[in-house]
C-alpha cells in the first residue's frame, strides 16, 4: 500500500527549495515539502506555536480513509525516532491487514509476536501471551 | 476548519486541507490535498518540524 511522507513548515514552498537546493544534507530527499505560512495545518493539527510562528516537531500518520491512527508531538528541542515512527507505520499497515490482531510495545516487524483481540481468556494471563 | 486549533482526536477523520510543496523529484513545485490522498488510498505521514535551515 502506497504512502506519501510529507514535510510541513510554516516556510513558504520558495524557501524549501533554496533549503533543498543550498543544504548538501538534503541531497537524496524525496519527499513533498509542504508551506504552510498561515498556520492553518498546523493549528488544525495542534502543533502550532502562537508565540514564535513555528510548527512544533509534530508526527502524524493518516490511514488511506483519513483517519489520523497516531499523533505524536516533541518541544523544540528533541528530535524524533525515525526507527520509531516506521516501526508505528508498519504495525498500522500489518493492523489494517489483520484486524483481530494488535501490536504490543515490542513488536518491531512482521513476523513478531502480535496479541490477538483481547478476550476474556487473556485476563490475568498478558505475561504468557507476551512471551515469544 | 472552524475547530482549527485545539488539535484532533485519534480515530478521528481528518478534515480536508490543501498546502503548496515544493516535489523534489520533480524539481518543481505542487499541491497537497488530503482529499486527493483519499481518493488515491494512500497512507500519509505529516512530519512537521520548526524552521528550513536549522537542523532536526
Amino acid at each position: 500500500m502506497g504512502c506519501d511522507i510529507v514535510t510541513v513548515s510554516t516556510d513558504t514552498q520558495f524557501v524549501h527549495l533554496a533549503w533543498k537546493k543550498s543544504e548538501k544534507e538534503l541531497a537524496h530527499v524525496k519527499y513533498a515539502m509542504a508551506a504552510d505560512p498561515t498556520g492553518t495545518v498546523s493549528r488544525t493539527f495542534g502543533v502550532y506555536d502562537e508565540g514564535t510562528g513555528l510548527a512544533l516537531r509534530g508526527v502524524f500518520i493518516i490511514n488511506p480513509e483519513g483517519k489520523l491512527l497516531n499523533a505524536e508531538i516533541n518541544y523544540y528541542n528533541l528530535g524524533r525516532n525515525v526507527d520509531e515512527l516506521l516501526r508505528k507505520f508498519k504495525a498500522n499497515i500489518y493492523m489494517a491487514r489483520k484486524t483481530n490482531e494488535v501490536c504490543p510495545a515490542k513488536w518491531k516487524d512482521e513476523g513478531d509476536k502480535t496479541l490477538v483481540n483481547p478476550g476474556a481468556k487473556m485476563v490475568g494471563k498478558v505475561h504468557e501471551a507476551l512471551q515469544a | 476548519m472552524s475547530e482549527a486549533c485545539c488539535g484532533l482526536k485519534l480515530g478521528a477523520k481528518v478534515p480536508d486541507f490543501e498546502m503548496a510543496t515544493y516535489d523534489p523529484t520533480k524539481d518543481d513545485f505542487g499541491k497537497f490535498s488530503m482529499q486527493e490522498q483519499i481518493k488515491n488510498k494512500r497512507w500519509t505521514i505529516l512530519f512537521f518540524y520548526p524552521a528550513d535551515f536549522t537542523f532536526v
